[in-house]
């Protein structure tokens, strides 16, 4: 447990800010890092107060809910005091028919009808490079002309229409505002800088369940946690925002462009204190993680290299928690010949954008960027340790389109490791909660106070282990079965997954599908309503193992007629829906 | 102060222990079925399996390199007040003071147990060479297997000794991503708070089982990370049960203050209460990167964290009461700071640091180590004498009898003195 929210506010006057002497890296820690945890422990700091009190009412509506043994229509929460937990069942009634109850004639549902199931290929696509497959997306795939035309399509973005996502950044004032006016809104206390990156955080989360541009998002967010700048580094409020934007606009674009724009952002800068470096005393935070962690990673430079990657990056100044001017300082930049991993220069001119600009370009096209960008794509893609033929390859696809990353996934995509790593890939939290809405198929409507689910609904990735961008280390959260399958992630997605599928938490500005309309037919035998939900909720027929535990969930035979008054269409459908959730078919990719 | 050793070879047969709940655990497990039958019956069965940890080790990570010039101070060296014009700790207001050390005054909370010999500190220690990236440097004292690429952690591999292991021998209580100290083939629980163990959806046993027994089928072959972590969070689920039964209110009067640390450490006792046989937990406690305003002792960054630091862990041994007897708390970050101040009357990235530990097993009320001397240059570090490993291996002979050889691999670990 850590972080502790100590976070300096420009409220503390009593502490000196020098500007021009912290020779070595900084403040990634600064407040206070979990090192080898962070997560859970980090967003509950993020949304602090919020959180807190949205945790309680969580745990208060959610956790011990309960039903009445004898009386099917009591459902509550209140577990303490209920005089319904002393009931025990009453003799089951004459069991019900048994034998074959086919639903006679077609369904009435026409997506049952209509909607085929995506066929393997299709949904494994749609599982990797969306946030989970839909009957809508599907529907977008055919519409298409295929899984393969879909995905060109979707390289384009702009040519797919998006009217439910676009408008969401109006949602939250902070998204658009500029560096300045965010900054006076904080110190007038009239949004704290914490809220303006919480608001952030679920724009990012929403356009992720409704944008129709799903691999857009799928990349802005690959990207965002590559040149990660955690949003609750002091003062990076200010341009975190505008940082995620901007790479946004290069994240279907080329690496050597994006690198450039995000190293000398102004969040970069605040964050890994570029802000403040200057000739006299160069900071070598950002130097050193750029090489470490933006470019060639790891044992591929030496503590000479760092000391040159930071003098070539003097000059990017930010008046921090003044007026938040961005600008560049010639007086700031250190001049003279450097030389970084085969890159040289003589860096004469007080001006050095140009210089850094081609040893950003030079970084991005290096050998080991390109192996270090090509694994971490295979990372997300296919699997945990993709194999190194594939990376090989990729790399080398990235080299010789100019870093350009279109050409990267087609042809990751094309590629038999691709095609052959289907659910291998454990689902991160927030990826978790994202295709839980996407399943459920929750309408989320612009919020109009913090109960609103728009807002509220960010605690449900801190529960699960990690919110957007809330990694409080500069290297961006794992991607890796291994970071996210403790048993308390485990249970904290299955508390989600029940809570959502009850709709019981959030409520407010969110409307959930009635259990009825999931019913296909008037009448449906169990196994069959079953293999529907699984084709509705997770993009598949039901494999036999998911009918059983469904009829262990609600005890009921898979046989058993199944109609808008049974029991399991009523109290027990949370449980009914919350097993496929809970499933390995849904947590994995 | 140190000797040299060759590899000590402290397994011998008076240290071996098998406790009462892995032998039980070992017959369960050769009986078999054990994952396939999750119903009451195996929750019974688990119940008696459980049992008592004959011994505890708590680890607390002092995340982001802390300064232990500052925590234990070596008064007696000059150059340490030449270095630190504006930010040295004044002699006469240390604590525990001896010739050349002294305590922080915020530690004035833990002179009780340093005076009951409950507390040491060991000085200039660390990694035997300097490394100053926190991630590369915590990931190497946490892995403490140079050369191997096998990414298991020290406590994975202390708390997988003795074969079959019950996945909250060792607990990380806080975060939700493993850190890299308990990764490896061992399953260990790793939790933000106690509350958070528990499964959604069955209020009633009978609810709950049928929930156990859907979700099994559920998860039936799955065989990725996520499939052995659900195994795994089964039998967390029983064998951690009886934390829920036992009081959240500290015991014996204790207060804990109001911090992260606190809370996880209060957790930490009221789990060690319960009994449920978690030889190791561990606990972070961050925000100890002071590049900047260290400031003094009416405040500044690295006060705040001390005091946070002494009065949580105070409060923890005061909730023990006399099961303190079987617990050892040690302290580790991953590298210390510079000598000399930086012109942000902070401290940049540097090498040896102090090692604190507490309780059961410690020889306390002194201070251990090799002093290399200080020297004052820009980039002067406090040196390392004595490797961050020889000291984690006398607690881990002393308390567990394990093996140094098993959990520290190649370590040339030299005796420290500061356990029994």
């Amino acid at each position: 447990m850590s972080i502790a929210p100590t976070s300096p506010s420009p409220h503390d006057g009593d502490r000196p800010d020098p500007p021009d002497a912290d020779p070595l890296s900084r403040r990634f820690l600064a407040r206070g890092v979990v090192a080898g945890l962070a997560a859970a422990a980090v967003s509950p700091a993020l949304i602090a107060t919020e959180a807190e009190a949205v945790g309680a009412r969580h745990r208060r509506r959610c956790r011990h809910w309960h039903r009445c043994a004898k009386h099917p229509k009591h459902t509550c929460r209140h577990q303490h005091r209920c005089k319904h937990l002393g009931h025990r069942a009453v003799p089951t009634q004459p069991a019900e028919p048994t034998g074959p109850t086919e639903p006679s004639g077609p369904p009435s549902d026409p997506d049952f009808v209509r909607s085929p199931v995506p066929t393997a290929a299709s949904l494994h696509l749609g599982n990797r490079f969306t946030y989970g497959m839909t009957p809508a997306l599907h529907e977008q795939m055919r519409q298409a002309g295929g899984p393969a035309r879909w995905f060109e399509q979707q390289l384009d973005p702009a040519s797919v229409a998006d009217p439910k996502a676009d408008p969401m950044h109006t949602w939250w004032l902070s998204i658009d505002l500029d560096a300045a006016t965010i900054g006076q809104r904080n110190n007038d206390e009239v949004e704290g800088g914490w809220v303006a990156m919480a608001n952030y955080a679920r724009w990012c989360l929403l356009r992720r369940i409704y944008s129709q541009r799903q691999v857009l998002e799928v990349m802005t967010e690959f990207w965002e946690n590559h040149l990660h700048v955690p949003l609750d580094d002091d003062g990076v409020f200010t341009y975190r925002a505008d940082y995620g934007k901007l790479l946004r606009s290069h994240a279907l674009g080329r690496f050597d462009q994006m690198l450039v724009a995000a190293i000398t952002h102004p969040a970069m800068g605040i964050s890994l204190d570029n802000a403040r470096s200057t000739k006299r005393a160069p900071n070598e935070n950002l130097g050193r993680e750029l090489l470490e962690l933006h470019t060639v990673g790891r044992g591929n430079h030496g503590e000479d290299d760092v000391k040159a990657s930071s003098r070539i990056l003097t000059g990017y100044r930010v008046d921090l928690w003044t007026t938040w001017r961005s600008y560049y300082d010639p007086a700031s930049h250190w001049t003279g010949p450097v030389s970084v991993l085969g890159f040289e220069h003589p860096n004469a001119n007080a001006d050095g954008r140009a210089v850094t600009e081609a040893y950003l370009t030079h970084l991005a096209r290096h050998p080991r960027t390109a192996e270090r960008i090509a694994r971490k794509l295979a990372v997300r893609f296919v699997s945990d340790d993709p194999p190194p033929a594939l990376v090989e390859r990729l790399a080398r696809v990235y080299l010789d389109n100019e870093t350009a990353i279109k050409p990267v996934l087609r042809a990751l995509v094309a590629s038999p490791e691709f095609l052959a790593s289907a659910g291998q890939k454990v689902r991160t939290p927030t990826d978790d909660v994202v295709a839980t809405h996407r399943a459920l198929r929750t309408e989320i409507a612009r919020p109009t106070s913090a109960d609103s689910a728009a807002n509220s609904f960010l605690w449900h990735t801190s529960s699960i282990g990690h919110s957007p961008f809330a990694w409080a280390r500069p290297d961006g959260p794992p991607d890796t079965g291994r970071a996210w399958s403790s048993a308390s992630r485990l249970l904290a997605s299955f508390d989600v997954h029940l809570t959502l599928s009850g709709g019981w938490w959030p409520t407010k500005q969110i409307t959930y599908r009635a259990p009825t309309s999931w019913l296909p037919a008037d009448s449906v035998r169990f196994d069959h309503l079953v293999d529907h939900l699984c084709r509705q909720l997770l993009g598949k027929a039901a494999p036999a193992r998911l009918v059983t535990a469904c009829a262990q969930a609600v005890d009921v035979a898979a046989g058993t007629t199944i109609t808008a008054s049974h029991p399991v269409m009523r109290w027990q459908f949370p449980l009914l829906l919350t097993t496929l959730l809970d499933s390995p078919d849904h947590l994995h990719r | 102060m140190t000797e040299q050793q060759n590899d000590p070879q402290p397994c011998c047969d008076d240290y071996v222990r098998t406790s009462r709940r892995s032998f039980l655990r070992g017959a369960l497990v050769a009986g078999g079925a054990v994952t396939a039958t999750f119903g009451t019956a195996f929750t019974e069965t688990s119940y008696a399996a459980a049992g008592q940890a004959d011994q505890v080790l708590v680890v607390l990570s002092m995340r982001g390199a802390c300064d232990g010039l500052s925590l234990v101070v070596p008064h007696g060296d000059p150059v340490y007040y030449q270095a630190r014009p504006s930010i040295a700790v004044a002699s006469e207001r240390l604590l525990a003071k001896d010739a050349m050390f002294g305590l922080h005054p915020s530690f004035a909370p833990l002179v009780p147990m340093w005076n009951a010999g409950r507390m040491a500190a060991v000085h200039a220690t660390g990694l035997p060479s300097p490394n100053r990236s926190h991630f590369s440097a915590m990931e190497e004292v946490e892995d403490a297997d140079p050369g191997s690429d096998a990414r298991i952690g020290w406590l994975n591999r202390l708390v997988g000794r003795d074969g079959a292991g019950s996945p909250i021998e060792a607990i990380q209580m806080g975060g939700g991503v493993p850190a890299t100290a308990v990764m490896g083939p061992q399953p260990v629980l790793v939790t933000p708070s106690i509350d958070r163990v528990r499964l959604a959806g069955g209020a009633s046993p009978a609810e709950a089982a049928a929930r156990r027994r859907s979700l099994s089928t559920a998860w039936a072959g799955s065989s990725t990370q996520l499939g052995v972590g659900f195994r795994s969070t089964l039998e967390v689920i029983d064998e951690f049960a009886p934390v829920h039964a036992t009081s959240a209110t500290p015991s014996n009067g204790a207060v804990y203050p109001r911090n992260d640390l606190a809370s996880a450490l209060q957790a930490t006792a009221r789990t060690i209460r319960a009994d449920v046989g978690a030889e190791i937990i561990t606990v972070d406690h961050g925000s100890w990167d002071h590049h900047t305003w260290i400031g003094n002792l009416a405040d500044g960054n690295l006060v705040r964290k001390a005091n946070e630091m002494a009065g949580a862990i105070a409060a923890f041994f005061a909730d023990l009461g006399p099961l303190a007897d079987k617990v050892t708390l040690v302290t580790i970050s991953e590298f210390g700071r510079r000598v000399k101040e930086n012109a942000s009357q902070g401290l940049d990235h540097g090498h040896g640091n102090v090692m604190f530990l507490f309780g059961a097993g410690v020889r306390g009320g002194r201070y251990y180590g090799t002093w290399p001397g200080l020297t004052n240059t820009v980039d002067a570090d406090l040196l390392v004498t004595t490797d961050y490993r020889s000291v984690l291996s006398e607690v881990i002979v002393s308390r567990f009898g394990a093996s140094p050889a098993q959990v520290f691999p190649g370590a040339t670990t030299a005796r420290v003195g500061a356990m029994t």
